[in-house]
């Protein structure tokens, strides 16, 4: 991949996270945290080819990132999680993988179009793998924070 | 606060969070705690894409059921943003009824981004994407041009009330003959990387990728339904873009 594909791939993964945010009529600087979001996790996907040749990790590690980038921005901004993840992970979603699927199927080539629609649903398995392990992880840690925190207060109390 | 009057302002707020996009967890969770704050026995919660029924037991040990039937969302962080706010407010402050209700109509009247903001977005997007997946500038002008349009196309669609199957069948049949007719007379090479950029605005990635979350995060029900709406758009959107490769198809090859 040349450099300059990698460029426009990083600025219109940016814009077209914006214009959903615009949609999903997300306001002011909520706007841009979002929009940046879908731009960072396109580029740790193309950073990632540098080290794993399987896609599916790499869209796997894309969405846990995007994840820990939507719950931080989340616990800031005072908003649900959705808020940034959904915009965040827009430039993964498989348009192109889909689009091929429907190609195979137009010219009834039902060999690739398995292929191809497997594929895409993989795609989506990762991604949301991603998402799960990182909210459940998270979930876990305020969990245990709580409890410490409980504890440790009760105990000075008495 | 009467009982009844309670249940349906819990369900008022549950109901539009589900609506605006929040995850079924979050509606149940939000709803349950409104009812618990108050003064309640106990309050049962159950959400599932298309409905939300709650039942609560109040202090005289009287039960109460309502239900509410969802037909039809829209994505609305910001809504889903000051819901979630209001929610918080009402487990810690334990306001009036007055006042959720107010606040509640407060949030109904917030507005969207006007019509050609969203024209623009759409444009932007299209384009984007088909830069994105390796279309060239020509490309990317001409499906930003057709992004534009579609959001037209998609809002006289969602006018008519027609189901949502034969809607994502017609935006994208349309969508699918422009495109080749564009690229026929010259305005744009390639049509695949067009129809992939605009395809983006149609297909329910982020319902599919909600379902799979729904179902891991232990709501089967409600994301085997979702699941199921995403298969169902993606096969309409399918089938536009191959009836419409099958008429005008051949004008590109």
């Amino acid at each position: 991949m040349s450099t300059m594909e990698i460029i426009t791939q990083i600025v219109t993964a940016f814009l077209g996270s914006l214009g959903f945010s615009v949609l999903f009529n997300l306001r002011r600087t909520k706007l841009l945290i979002a929009a940046l979001g879908g731009m960072l996790s396109w580029g740790l996907f193309l950073l990632l080819g540098l080290w794993f040749t399987s896609e599916p990790l790499r869209y796997f590690f894309a969405a846990a990132f995007v994840t820990v980038y939507a719950e931080i921005f989340a616990r800031i901004k005072k908003t649900p999680t959705t808020s940034y993840l959904v915009p965040g992970f827009i430039p993964m979603i498989p348009g192109g993988a889909l689009y091929s699927t429907m190609k195979f199927a137009l010219n009834t080539d039902w060999q690739l179009f398995g292929n191809a629609a497997i594929y895409t649903l993989q795609i989506a398995l990762c991604i949301t793998a991603g998402i799960v392990v990182v909210s459940s992880g998270m979930r876990m840690i305020v969990a245990a924070y709580r409890y410490l925190r409980n504890r440790f207060d009760t105990q000075k109390k008495f | 606060m009467k009982t009844e009057e309670l249940l349906s302002m819990s369900l008022d707020i549950g109901e539009r969070m589900l609506i605006s996009g929040a995850e079924i967890s979050r509606v149940e969770d939000s709803v349950q705690r409104i009812l618990m704050t108050y003064d309640v026995k106990r309050a049962d919660v159950f959400t599932i894409t298309s409905s939300i029924i709650a039942t609560v037991t109040d202090a005289q040990g009287q039960t109460l059921t309502q239900t509410r039937r969802i037909h039809k969302y829209t994505t609305n962080l910001d809504k889903l943003h000051s819901l979630n706010a209001l929610s918080r407010k009402i487990c810690a402050d334990k306001p009036a009824l007055q006042y959720i209700l107010s606040e509640i109509q407060r949030i109904d009247s917030a507005e969207r981004y006007p019509f050609w903001i969203e024209c623009v977005a759409f444009a932007l997007i299209a384009g984007s994407f088909t830069l994105f997946f390796g279309g060239n500038l020509l490309d990317a002008v001409a499906a930003a041009l057709l992004g534009a349009l579609l959001k037209a196309v998609v809002y006289c669609i969602d006018r008519t009330q027609v189901n949502m199957v034969f809607a994502n069948v017609v935006s994208s049949f349309i969508l699918c003959a422009l495109t080749f007719l564009c690229v026929a007379f010259g305005f744009g090479q390639h049509a695949d990387k067009i129809i992939i950029g605009n395809i983006m605005l149609l297909i329910p990635g982020i319902a599919m990728t909600n379902s799979i979350r729904d179902i891991i995060s232990g709501d089967i029900m409600a994301g085997i339904l979702r699941f199921c709406e995403a298969v169902v758009i993606a096969i309409g959107i399918a089938a536009g873009y191959i009836l419409a490769a099958l008429l005008f198809g051949g004008l590109i090859e």
